[in-house]
């Protein structure tokens, strides 16, 4: 469904993203992975119109290549963001109305709104600003808002960034339950290898903007080079032993 | 705040304002301040509304007001069109230059909009006074005397007789500020909020910062360019001098008082501002003294104004009843 062909970003000298092709299948979930710096935000600011880029991005056979992030968003392309991104000024239930609103719904459904809600468990601060949140709530609630705005894709940016175990055991539980219950497909940014390989349909491994492999986790985890330049000897054979 | 306090305090405003002439009404000088307080409201709440909602730091409103004032004294000067229908046509052209405007600030964040916005002030001065002003009947550096009193339905509202036209401004207020509530309280001033706190967010769930903020440009600009025909045509002469600082620093003051993003906060500080000003008249020199000690006392004491005055008191209250005593 959703279509990268040859894309490359430049920022100045530096080549961010070079020439990168992949495909995203509809319903399954795509892991991309990669040292820092290797490019996997940029390459979500190109699909979502943050950036301009070399190439050709389709998405259900249109070509989405420069058109305006809330167009995109629109078309049913929705994302998380790093660094998590809120709306300082408005509650929890007022952000996630925001998604719901202004997304590819287009309408505001009180009742799709209270939904998201009590599957991302954030009925107990749904009236607090979202400033207030703690880190784990504002990803949760940026997660929230994109939802909201009836996705068929969701773009997660290392969501499980500074959790603990109990943590992403349940982020990991609320991933599945959003891509199987929900009908909606996921590409996932993450650092945590063990929750790639039992979340992800397909796993990609960029460097300097570069693919480096791309398939079936379970073999590109064993992949020597993947080993060499991204998980390192130490997690080969912790994965061995 | 919510819609009903919004609500319940701009009734307030309303009926008291509707009941003032049956007290003051024989004093001139007195219908003249309150008329004042009116125009002064719809600018300032015009000025919250792109600042405060939508966070754009425009500094071209008393340009935008000006531009609305010169465009309808000279279309019904020059061109003889009917002052009602020469104020509509200075709230579009002023609307036009709003969005012309706004497009170069839409690339540019904070400070810089100030800076453009500011630059169309500054430009203004110049172009009013100069060949160009006189070229197109501005009067030049003289202004433009003798514009014709506002004529309704047969009805001629001099500043002779400002009772009248007090009710005739007291409606347009109350057009233009329930207009400025529902823009805050729609899903308009929703995405207004939401490109302010965050550009990059409010994108990705789908909102066009393209289309919001230009409409949010235009739509104050058009109310500010009917204000200034309605004011030019009350007044009877227009000159330059409004692009002083004094008259761009009273706006601020407005705000300042009311507090900006807490609507109608703007309008009570219009109206407190406006007063204060007529009744620190007679001490000449030292009433921009006095002010300014009070912007300073002001902000420093009380950043979000009267309204976050007011809101403090209230809802530490009602915090201390909900939180639990341990
Ligand atoms: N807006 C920008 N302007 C200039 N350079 C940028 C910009 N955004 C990213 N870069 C550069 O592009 C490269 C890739 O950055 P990117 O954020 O995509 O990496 P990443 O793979 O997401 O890294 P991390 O794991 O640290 O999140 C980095 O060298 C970064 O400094
Ligand atoms: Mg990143």
């Amino acid at each position: 469904m959703l279509k990268l062909k040859n894309v490359t970003k430049k920022f100045g000298e530096l080549i961010a993203v070079n020439n990168l092709s992949f495909q995203v299948e509809k319903g399954r979930i795509f892991g991309i992975a990669g040292p820092n710096g290797a490019g996997k935000s940029t390459v979500y600011n190109l699909i979502t119109g943050m950036y301009s880029c070399l190439g050709r991005i389709e998405f259900e056979g249109h070509d989405i290549t420069g058109a305006p992030p809330h167009k995109i968003a629109r078309l049913g392309i929705s994302r998380t963001f790093q660094i998590p991104h809120i709306f300082p000024s408005m509650s929890v239930e007022q952000s996630i109305g925001v998604g719901n609103r202004f997304g590819a719904g287009g309408r505001y459904e009180p009742g799709y709104v209270n939904n998201i809600i009590s599957i991302l468990n954030l009925e107990t601060v749904r009236h607090q600003g979202a400033g207030e949140l703690n880190l784990l709530g504002k990803k949760k609630l940026m997660m929230g808002a994109a939802l909201a705005t009836r996705p068929k894709i969701l773009l997660l940016d290392e969501p499980m960034a500074g959790s603990n175990t109990t943590e992403i055991m349940a982020l990991m539980e609320l991933i599945r339950k959003i891509n199987k219950d929900m009908g909606i497909s996921i590409i996932i940014i993450e650092h945590f290898m063990k929750v790639l390989t039992e979340l992800t349909d397909t796993l990609l491994i960029i460097e300097a903007g570069t693919e480096i492999c791309c398939g079936d986790p379970e073999k590109v985890t064993s992949n020597p080079i993947v080993i060499e330049t991204y998980l390192g000897e130490a997690y080969a054979q912790s994965n061995q032993s | 705040m919510n819609w009903k306090n919004m609500a319940a305090i701009m009734a307030a405003i309303y009926g008291i304002m509707a009941m003032l002439p049956f007290f003051l009404g024989k004093t001139n000088f007195v219908m003249h301040i309150l008329i004042m307080c009116l125009i002064w409201a719809v600018v300032a709440s015009c000025w919250d509304l792109i600042m405060g909602f939508a966070g754009i730091f425009s500094f071209g409103q008393v340009a935008f007001f000006v531009i609305g004032a010169y465009a309808s004294a000279i279309v019904s000067n020059t061109y003889h069109v009917s002052p009602a229908g020469a104020i509509l046509l200075a709230g579009g052209f002023t609307a036009a230059v709003g969005i012309l405007v706004g497009l170069p600030c839409l690339r540019l964040k904070g400070a810089y909009v100030a800076l453009v916005t500011f630059a169309v002030h500054m430009t203004l001065e110049p172009l009013l006074k100069g060949d160009f002003g006189r070229a197109i009947g501005t009067g030049g550096s003289r202004g433009i005397m003798a514009i014709a009193p506002l004529k309704l339905f047969g009805v001629t509202f001099s500043s002779a007789d400002p009772v009248p036209f007090f009710y005739l401004t007291l409606i347009f207020f109350i057009i233009c500020t329930l207009i400025i509530l529902f823009v805050i309280k729609s899903y308009w001033g929703t995405a207004f909020v939401a490109l302010k706190d965050s550009e990059n967010l409010a994108a990705s769930l789908g909102i066009s910062a393209f289309k919001y903020k230009l409409t949010v440009f235009a739509l104050t600009s058009f109310i500010t360019g009917l204000a200034g025909g309605f004011y030019c045509h009350y007044v009877g002469m227009l000159s330059h001098r409004l692009l002083g600082v004094d008259l761009f620093v009273t706006l601020m003051v407005m705000l300042a008082i009311g507090g900006i993003g807490h609507y109608p906060g703007a309008i009570i500080g219009a109206f407190i501002t406006v007063t204060l000003n007529e009744l620190l008249a007679p001490l000449g020199t030292y009433r921009p003294l006095i002010i300014g000690i009070l912007i300073i006392l002001l902000v420093l004491l009380f950043p979000d104004g009267i309204i976050g005055l007011v809101q403090k008191v209230f809802t530490s209250k009602a915090d201390k009843a909900t939180k639990p005593v341990y």
